[in-house]
């Protein structure tokens, strides 16, 4: 064979390269993932029962952090698992203090992968799981802090042991999150609504969320986590204001 | 034979003519026409079937997900109205927001209602042209260390 022949392979070769460096075939980005127990947390709230709490430390366990691309969208209204086209995971348990800063911190950046695919993470999973060591061992969830009503003060510690599974759609907030352009930095969120379990004396009694959230009177009087609290009921993970489904056990 | 043929035509013709012809015009008579527009109506309710009046709503077009195609506020219903861009197939998303609580629905518009996922985004014609290299290349390269050597 001539040399001649050998010139359309190297031009359709340099041709294909060209098309897909031009096109961002296997273009990356960072995801980073974050968790995030809003102002209820950092600054304190009432409760439906006229607990004003603040919380020293929030410790929550996370692990199994997974983000998808999912076409078509995933409905967490469904039940059904996730079916990612593209999947990023975390493959440690996290413990992590949402209460960590002042009242303005920011939400707690949980870890972060580089070189993942782009394109819009536009659902996550996680399990909120018992941690094996640290300050919460043995629990998944650990709400550390004070409760005054009526010029009596309690300093109390919560300890949840249910472990639970969210799997959740988009993020809704401000911004849309996710969305991930070569080069490019993009973040996830896994928010925690602890309203939900206290109940919030700035909505109505009979707002749904109050009619469903126990509030803190059964934990002034001493009643434990497991006793009072069906965290499947609670609904605690959120991504933004989204809902997640979610099992507990 | 010939005067007979003629008043046949001739029938024929008045017939035929009494089909293209309007038999009667009306007074009142209707013209419809119509364009074809795609509008979507949604409505966001709590799960307690309250509606979710005066919520913020920020809908997104497939060439943009991060900066809103149209942004409004639903009825005393929880109603909200929008004609997408058809030229613009794919999945709208119609994000519904009020007072803490929120919700997001995607809608297909168009035949290639499907989302970006993450392949690298090459076409039919990007991925046929890179398959026909490397199909070409190997049997390039298979021909070269296959051919004959003159003596």
């Amino acid at each position: 064979m001539k040399k001649r022949s050998l010139v359309p392979v190297i031009i359709l070769s340099i041709l294909a390269i060209v098309l897909a460096s031009c096109t961002g075939g296997g273009a990356t980005g960072k995801l980073q993932f974050y968790a995030n127990g809003e102002d209820f947390v950092r600054q304190g709230f009432v409760s439906k029962d006229g607990w004003s709490i603040s919380f020293d430390h929030v410790y929550i366990t996370l692990s199994d952090i997974t983000a998808y691309q999912t076409s078509p969208p995933y409905d967490p209204n469904s039940g059904n698992d996730i079916d990612g086209k593209v999947t990023v995971a975390l493959d440690e348990a996290y413990t992590v203090d949402l209460a960590e800063g002042g009242e303005d911190a920011p939400p707690i950046l949980v870890d972060e992968i580089s070189d993942v695919p782009v394109g819009h993470y536009n659902a996550i999973s996680w399990k909120m799981a018992k941690a094996i060591s640290g300050p919460a061992a043995g629990h998944s969830l650990v709400v550390i802090g004070t409760a005054e009503k009526d010029g009596q003060s309690l300093d109390f510690t919560i300890n949840i042991d249910e472990e639970c599974e969210y799997q959740c759609g988009e993020y809704v907030g401000d911004a849309r999150k996710g969305i991930l352009e070569k080069g490019g930095t993009a973040d996830l969120e896994m928010t925690f609504h602890f309203d939900h379990i206290f109940g919030d004396a700035e909505l109505p009694p009979d707002d749904e969320l109050n009619l469903a959230a126990v509030g803190f009177q059964p934990f002034a009087d001493g009643a434990k986590a497991a006793s009072v609290l069906n965290m499947t009921e609670m609904h605690l993970g959120h991504v933004g204001e989204g809902h997640c489904y979610c099992e507990c056990h | 034979m010939c005067r007979k043929w003629r008043s046949i035509i001739a029938i024929i013709g008045i017939l035929m003519l009494g089909l293209v012809l309007p038999t009667e015009a009306y007074a009142h008579g209707v013209n419809i026409e119509y364009t074809s527009n795609v509008e979507i109506e949604i409505i966001a309710r709590y799960d307690t079937g309250t509606p979710m009046a005066g919520a913020q709503v920020l809908v997104y077009a497939p060439s943009d997900l991060s900066t809103p195609w149209l942004t409004g506020v639903c009825d005393e219903e929880g109603r909200f109205s929008f004609a997408p861009d058809t030229s613009q197939p794919g999945i709208w998303d119609v994000k519904v927001r009020l007072a803490g609580h929120g919700g997001i629905i995607h809608i297909p518009i168009g035949g290639d209602a499907t989302v970006m996922d993450g392949s690298g985004g090459f076409s039919h014609l990007q991925i046929g042209l890179m398959a026909a290299c490397v199909v070409w290349g190997s049997v390039g390269t298979a021909l070269y260390f296959s051919r004959r050597r003159r003596t």
